[in-house]
């Protein structure tokens, strides 16, 4: 089987030859490209096509969210990955809204990482527990703040609480009496909700700007 | 609740604990002096069968006139060490005053199990001074320095009286007799002395490591406060700041010109536009300014980790969500209790401090996925997990909360502190819930 085409982006170039090593170390992923700045990320997909890109998102110029929106739009088929430092919470939720298939911390281990790769390249969404707590508190603040929005299943909200609590999808199928597939489906279900819903509010903030002009 | 737990022995709320085994001075020993204390008990109890074989020796040798009667003084004597020994029920106060009671009916009857005149005329020696000295030990571990000496000077008083009970009266004493019975006297004193100023001591120390570990919790607290307050003032100044300059800049140069291209207003425009933007985005993030009196959660739970070595810990919150200032030193101290517990004992791979709000309560559940236990009251008494469990009970009941254990063998831990929320009609109802379920 070909190996996983894999792009690092950050902007420290230690950090990038350290994860570059830990890829190439591993026989299913291999690092096609690197890059060191959103904008130049998002030239990278188009002449590398990796299959997944490994992101950090403080980046400078171009943020690594904005990267990641662009990179979605033109290449809907890339999967990517966050890996962001610690206490960067509101960027996260922000880049799995736009369209990141999961996050890990970059304390993560080298296997927790190439695990990450494997999973996101499979279309499994990459959901570690302070990913579900920012997620809850989302969908929390959206049903406060409009209560008519559809929000979260009682059967998600249950499922996601479980990964926060750092369980396996395996024992929240154990513990919920349903299989490991319909909980990977919950949480595919969840991060689509999700990203649907910033679609959503673009989609009502433009026509709102449309309006603002007209007047 | 109890869909919450996803419980795989169930939710098992800690006041079904027996309680029992007050601190020295009346309160509760603090969690901390549990190893020092269970190793004095079990000092004790080594102690307990040497005196209990010596007076048998003892009894073995000396010039006995109902020899039945002194073998089944004994024999009830090593039949209830054995049964409260099994136990781990030394601390219990109804154990220790029927101990007294034991220790006081030996030393009043065994003089008649003697022949009479025997401690006098051949000089034996009194069998039965050993055992009480046992009980003195085990009060002085209880109840410190004062029940320590007070149960030796109210031993002393039978022991006094073995004399005149064994047909000797005082007025026919040898000296060396009313050394004798001197001596016992002394060493009953001193090991109640001692022993009862070790248990305080060991007690002291354990207070005044809790107090130094709740500082340090508080000190990183403020440290991490303080941390998210200048990364706000940083960012106000990097963009804010910066913007008002230039448009101060920019507008006096303007105003200095005899004509102003509307461009160059325009850009003005912009900036300001911009950074009110920006500012908005700030100031909406400070919409989570805490209420009166609270503190973030997340920041408190950080800290409580801090330090914590053996086992990564990963905190989630449902933010924003707060706790009362009030509470920090409490919570904090609980689940560092856990933690820990998880670090020394659990042997897993991971823990989590995952706080969600619900139903207006606080709820913070620490897991593991370690060997996790079955729930075996004896067991955990041996263990010394009895104390640390109803400690850190004791600090979420005092919060006005509940404390929820679910765990299996091999399947992890999962520890639940559900806590009143800063304000609101729920947190009064649930407090008054906890003290009525306290008393029934």
């Amino acid at each position: 089987m070909e190996p996983i085409r894999v792009m690092v982006v950050d902007d420290h170039p230690v950090w990038r030859d350290g994860v570059r090593a830990d890829l190439e170390r591993s026989e299913g992923t291999k690092v096609v490209a690197e890059a060191s700045d959103g904008g130049e990320a998002i030239e990278q997909v188009r002449s590398s096509m990796p299959d997944v890109v490994l992101m950090d998102l403080r980046l400078p110029t171009v943020s690594g969210v904005d990267a990641i929106r662009a990179i979605v739009e033109e290449s809907p088929h890339v999967k990517i990955l966050v890996l962001s430092a610690s206490g960067e919470e509101s960027d996260v939720l922000e880049a799995v809204k736009v369209g990141a298939s999961g996050y890990l911390l970059k304390s993560a281990t080298a296997d927790e990482i190439i695990a990450g790769v494997l999973r996101v390249h499979e279309g499994e969404p990459v959901f570690t527990g302070p990913l579900a707590g920012l997620v809850l508190a989302e969908f929390r603040r959206v049903s406060t703040a409009d209560p008519g929005e559809p929000g979260l299943t009682t059967r998600e909200n249950e499922v996601l609480k479980l990964v926060a609590k750092g369980y396996t999808y395996r024992e929240i199928g154990e513990l919920l009496f349903i299989s490991t597939k319909t909980v990977q489906n919950h949480v595919r279900n969840i991060l689509t909700k999700l990203q649907l819903r910033k679609r959503y509010e673009l989609m009502r903030y433009a026509i709102q700007r449309g309006l603002d002009r007209k007047e | 609740m109890d869909g919450q737990m996803y419980g795989l022995t169930g939710g098992i709320p800690l006041s079904t604990l027996a309680s029992g085994g007050g601190g020295v001075g009346g309160l509760p020993p603090p969690a901390e002096a549990e190893p020092g204390r269970r190793g004095l008990r079990q000092g004790i109890v080594v102690f307990r069968w040497a005196a209990l074989l010596w007076t048998a020796v003892l009894a073995a040798v000396v010039d006995l006139s109902h020899p039945a009667l002194a073998w089944t003084a004994l024999g009830i004597l090593a039949v209830w060490n054995a049964g409260v020994s099994f136990r781990h029920a030394w601390d219990r106060v109804d154990v220790r005053w029927v101990d007294l009671g034991l220790s006081v009916a030996l030393l009043l009857t065994a003089p008649a199990m003697m022949r009479e005149g025997a401690l006098a005329v051949s000089g034996q020696p009194f069998f039965a001074v050993a055992y009480p000295l046992a009980t003195v030990l085990t009060w002085a571990a209880s109840t410190g320095f004062i029940g320590g000496v007070a149960t030796a000077a109210l031993l002393f008083v039978p022991l006094a009286f073995s004399r005149a009970i064994n047909g000797v009266g005082f007025d026919r004493l040898a000296s060396s007799e009313v050394v004798d019975v001197a001596t016992g006297g002394i060493y009953y004193l001193m090991g109640g002395g001692t022993v009862g100023l070790f248990a305080r001591t060991i007690d002291r120390a354990a207070a005044e490591l809790r107090s130094a570990n709740d500082e340090a919790a508080l000190q990183a607290e403020r440290a991490a406060r303080l941390q998210e307050r200048e990364a706000l003032s940083r960012e106000i100044h990097d963009s804010v700041l910066q913007a008002l300059a230039l448009v101060r800049k920019r507008g006096r140069e303007l105003t200095a010109r005899s004509s102003v291209p509307g461009r160059d207003i325009g850009e003005l425009v912009q900036v300001a536009d911009d950074q009110e933007r920006a500012l908005r985005r700030l100031l909406q993030r400070r919409a989570d300014e805490p209420p009166e009196g609270s503190v973030p959660l997340r920041t408190v739970l950080e800290a409580a980790t801090y330090g914590i070595q053996g086992v990564p810990v990963t905190v989630t919150t449902v933010d924003p969500m707060w706790l009362r200032a009030d509470d920090v030193g409490e919570l904090s101290a609980a689940i560092r209790q856990a933690l820990e517990n998880v670090a020394q004992h659990a042997r897993a791979s991971m823990a989590t401090v995952f706080a969600e709000e619900e139903d207006g309560q606080i709820v913070v559940s620490i897991r593991d996925d370690g060997v996790g236990f079955s729930y075996d009251e004896e067991r955990m008494r041996r263990d010394g997990k009895l104390g640390l469990l109803r400690s850190m009970r004791g600090r979420i009941e005092e919060l006005g909360g509940e404390m929820h254990l679910s765990s299996a063998p091999g399947r992890g831990t999962e520890v639940e502190f559900r806590l009143p929320g800063p304000s609101g009609p729920a947190a009064k109802a649930t407090s008054a819930k906890a003290t009525k379920d306290e008393r029934s």
